[in-house]
């Protein structure tokens, strides 16, 4: 769902008394709920399920269980349990249900998660994902908000899954062409998330649905804090950009970037089609992290040898709190 | 000629582009493509774009008609579906079947060949397509310094083809950096109908 209709929808949501326990819920934009246990310990509870990006069964499988724990991750904390969430044509061949399962378990094995159960429902298009458990330490939530100016950007994986998986489904590309972004979406966020809190992080989100720009947009506050974009720094996945170019920009770019549109400050002359690249709706996409100057080495150092990173732009003092595109 | 229609109203991305792609495949030149929405008016024009066409759109109320008129180049549909269309209007392919230049010292052979890549790469006219045999698929595999120039000729629409074959053979499938697998009938489908083969 788009952002603009997301929040129409909570709003009509009666006023949620909330206990005290929640530390986070529906009234901020956070990537999962948190609700505290005791002076050490809070729960992370977070859910997230979609239909295939990929034909191949087993991948779609790890992919979905990458993303469902993403969230857990962006928030700071350690996934603990997880249950699947399937919707599945009866009359398609269950072997291939198997292998979007096996996919999703071998991914929490890698995470250290325990697979506790799910629930099925029979539907005309598969569908998967998981509900997700984690703990986190009350005092170490990476909420979406808490960049102060002079902060640098970072961003864990390359931008371009929603191109590309168009691409796939117009078989402009093959699944083979797209390693590089399906190796992105396959790997955990667990490094990245260990990082940032040892690198002394202010705050954190994971880039999924509503785009680069959409969820850095979730990291400011209401004035205050704006955010420089470096836009020569912003990586992408290979074929990402020749693939938007022969017109494959997902929908759901155009319908961020008008959401976008008001708080951006954005060069003259700047490319169309780069704005829509920066909107491009994401898939088990990387963490978004604001990250004082120094701690950078740390961050490095805890990336190292072979996690992905960029530094992509710096937060600033702004009191329109816009994201400035030079 | 006369236009061919493609009507894709009622259809979502990226179906308007998949078959505004099969009209063309199907040997039309001159194309109006009704859709009903921005995005894929968008990306209808930007696909055709790619193509080397010529675009116009005509907006009425909710519908756009996207008149596409590419240039007919009679047998120049040679480009394998599925693959990235070709900016570069040269019919020059260059064949590389080793990791050097010339014969003699290899080391040599190797500064050669990445000057070479480079030079092309950053020229006025980059060739069609560049074929990759025998030893030269290893200049797209991961690590080689001459994957850089390769990616950029592929950026300004050279289609890089590296034999599948020979990637087994030396075991770098996984390794392809740059370029697309491709295989003896294209090889040899390419050479036989390129405009001007140049061998190194």
């Amino acid at each position: 769902m788009g952002p603009e209709d997301l929040k129409r929808v909570l709003k009509l949501l009666p006023d949620q008394r909330q206990a005290e326990e929640v530390l986070v819920g529906l009234e901020t934009p956070d990537d999962a709920g948190v609700y505290l246990l005791d002076e050490e310990n809070a729960l992370v509870h977070t859910l997230d399920f979609f239909t295939p990006i990929v034909d191949d069964p087993y991948l779609f499988g790890q992919i979905a269980a990458t993303n469902s724990l993403s969230d857990v991750y962006a928030m700071g904390g350690t996934p603990l349990s997880a249950m699947n969430i399937v919707c599945f044509p009866c009359s398609l061949d269950m072997d291939i249900l198997a292998e979007i399962l096996r996919g999703g378990a071998d991914k929490l094995r890698e995470a250290g998660v325990a697979l506790l159960g799910g629930h099925t429902v029979d539907d005309q298009e598969p569908k998967y994902g998981m509900a997700v458990t984690g703990k986190v330490h009350p005092k170490k939530i990476l909420r979406n908000r808490g960049a102060q100016p002079g902060d640098l950007l970072v961003l864990t994986k390359p931008l371009g899954t929603g191109v590309l998986a168009s691409a796939i489904k117009a078989d402009f590309l093959t699944e083979r062409d797209a390693t590089d972004a399906i190796q992105g979406m396959v790997t955990l966020n667990r490094k990245a998330s260990e990082a940032a809190l040892r690198a002394g992080a202010r705050a954190a989100t994971d880039v999924t649905g509503f785009g680069l720009l959409g969820h850095l947009a979730t990291m400011l506050p209401e004035r205050g804090v704006g955010c420089e974009l470096y836009l020569d720094q912003v990586p992408y996945y290979e074929g990402t950009r020749e693939m938007a170019e022969s017109g494959m920009v997902p929908g759901g770019a155009y319908r961020n970037r008008d959401f976008m549109k008001g708080r951006l400050d954005v060069a003259e002359g700047l490319d169309e089609l780069e704005l829509l690249l920066l909107c491009d709706p994401q898939t088990s996409g990387g963490l978004l992290l604001a990250l004082p100057e120094e701690g950078l080495e740390a961050f490095q150092e805890a990336m190292e040898p072979d996690g992905f990173f960029r530094v992509i732009g710096k937060f600033t003092a702004d009191e329109g709190a816009r994201i400035t595109i030079r | 000629m006369s236009r061919v229609t493609v009507d894709a109203t009622g259809l979502s991305c990226p179906l308007p582009v998949v078959r505004t792609r099969e009209a063309m495949e199907e040997g039309a030149t001159s194309l109006e493509v009704l859709v009903d929405n921005p995005t894929s008016r968008d990306n209808v024009a930007r696909f055709a774009a790619s193509r080397g066409a010529k675009v116009e759109i005509r907006e009425e109320g909710s519908l756009f008609r996207v008149l596409i008129d590419l240039p007919g180049e009679p047998g120049s549909s040679s480009s394998p579906a599925g693959q990235a269309p070709l900016a570069s209007s040269s019919g020059t392919v260059v064949v590389l079947s080793d990791d050097v230049m010339g014969k003699g010292d290899r080391e040599l052979g190797g500064l050669l060949v990445k000057a070479f890549l480079n030079t092309l790469s950053e020229g006025d006219n980059p060739p069609g397509k560049v074929i990759l045999y025998n030893r030269g698929v290893l200049l797209a595999v991961e690590g080689s310094d001459t994957v850089e120039p390769l990616r950029r000729l592929q950026d300004r629409g050279t289609l890089v083809m590296a034999c599948g074959t020979c990637l087994n053979f030396f075991q770098v499938l996984e390794k392809l950096a740059v370029g697309t697998v491709s295989n003896m009938f294209e090889i040899a489908e390419t050479l036989m109908t390129a405009e001007r083969v140049v061998a190194v």
